[in-house]
């Protein structure tokens, strides 16, 4: 009984056109490669209509503000955040190992294109600048020194360097002594209290605007730019 | 140093390079397999291109194919021509033809100096371009350097 039912159904199933149109496209991006030209140069002709799967969407362009995400239903059912304003992100202190949830305050160069920079918007590789508090608070309480030292108060240098700890807190700290540094441009910036961090999720995907803290020769290459770029 | 000249800072994407523990230039490459050997200034080098398939995040698969250059002029890739021969049954006879291929080719294989001529062993990996679907493995100077004396 059962197998003949299974055999009707399958040599049904080849007279049904897969339908894949354009009916579902409200606007006109699509991502096909027909409209291109050839390798050759030749222009192909238009056989077919848009189809659905070769879809394209309006970019999303994140801004900073108040955060608006919007849910976009995908191919499979899946959902995309498509993050149309973003004010914070989780950014990452690479060399010490630590990632706090921070403000984003302003973006400083994106290699793409300026007019990015000027509308203030946030994509992947764009770099920018990051409130510097909450790292700042966890350098002090781990290694229990002051950064920024140039601007700092002698009071909170004070406050900072010798609250009172008591014995397992000091092994601890001695401990920590010799790995301790920070890089004197990381310093400056820690001083202003804004650090230049890169934007390496994809806000218009995951609705996120996470990224890490620019450090070393990375650091030099887009603080030269930024500065040329200013000029 | 001399490797960034795009807008945007040039690194391999896995590597973390600010670490405080060790500071010596780390640089990671792979074994492409198929018994292709990674060139010596693919491991030691200090370009970065992600679309090499020895420094890069490209896979060979798929087809191994070998040609001769017919074109070095574009940045970092070349025109690949292959040539066979096609039957026509009507006559019993053949006919030549042949393809010309878009390859990719690494920085690794700057200080070989691939001329028009070479021969070249390529792999086909994912689109990378338009055109291009395949990065060359192992270049093979032409018999007779095309611009310098050979002995005789």
């Amino acid at each position: 009984m059962h197998p003949s039912i299974f055999f009707a159904s399958s040599s049904l199933s080849f007279y049904y056109f897969f339908i894949h149109l354009s009916i579902y496209l409200p606007n006109g991006i699509s991502r096909d490669s027909r409209h291109k030209r050839s390798a050759s140069g030749a222009r192909r002709a238009q056989y077919r209509k848009k189809r659905k799967f070769e879809l394209g969407r309006q970019s999303a362009s994140t801004k900073l503000g108040g955060k608006r995400i919007h849910l976009v239903r995908v191919r499979g059912g899946n959902y995309k955040h498509r993050a149309l304003r973003l004010e914070a992100g989780n950014f990452s202190w690479g060399s010490e190992g630590v990632s706090r949830k921070t403000r984003i305050l302003t973006v400083a160069y994106n290699a793409s294109n300026n007019e990015l920079v000027r509308t203030n918007t946030l994509v992947k590789g764009a770099v920018i600048q990051i409130d510097a508090t909450p790292f700042r608070q966890w350098y002090e309480s781990h290694y229990a020194k002051v950064l920024g030292k140039k601007k700092a108060t002698e009071a909170k240098i004070e406050e900072v360097e010798n609250a009172t700890k008591s014995k397992s807190q000091q092994k601890k700290l001695a401990a920590r002594e010799a790995t301790a540094a920070v890089d004197s441009l990381l310093d400056d910036q820690f001083a202003a209290g804004r650090l230049y961090a890169i934007i390496s999720s994809r806000p218009g995907q995951s609705g996120r605007a996470d990224g890490y803290i620019l450090e070393g020769k990375e650091l030099e290459f887009y603080i030269k730019k930024i500065k040329s770029k200013k000029h | 140093m001399s490797e960034q000249i795009e807008k945007a800072f040039q690194k391999q994407a896995g590597i973390f390079q600010n670490s405080k523990v060790s500071s010596k230039n780390k640089r990671w490459y792979k074994e492409v397999g198929l018994g292709f050997k990674t060139p010596k200034e693919a491991k030691f080098g200090s370009y970065i291109d992600k679309k090499c398939p020895f420094v890069g995040e490209v896979n060979i698969q798929g087809r191994i194919l070998t040609g001769v250059v017919n074109s070095t002029k574009m940045k970092r890739t070349i025109i690949v021509r292959r040539d066979y021969l096609h039957y026509v049954p009507k006559y019993n006879r053949y006919e030549k033809r042949h393809t010309n291929i878009a390859a990719h080719i690494s920085p690794a294989f700057d200080n070989i100096n691939v001329e028009a001529g070479d021969i070249v062993t390529i792999g086909q990996c994912r689109p990378l371009t338009k055109t291009v679907r395949f990065n060359v493995l192992k270049v093979q100077k032409a018999k007779t350097a095309s611009k310098s004396f050979s002995k005789f």
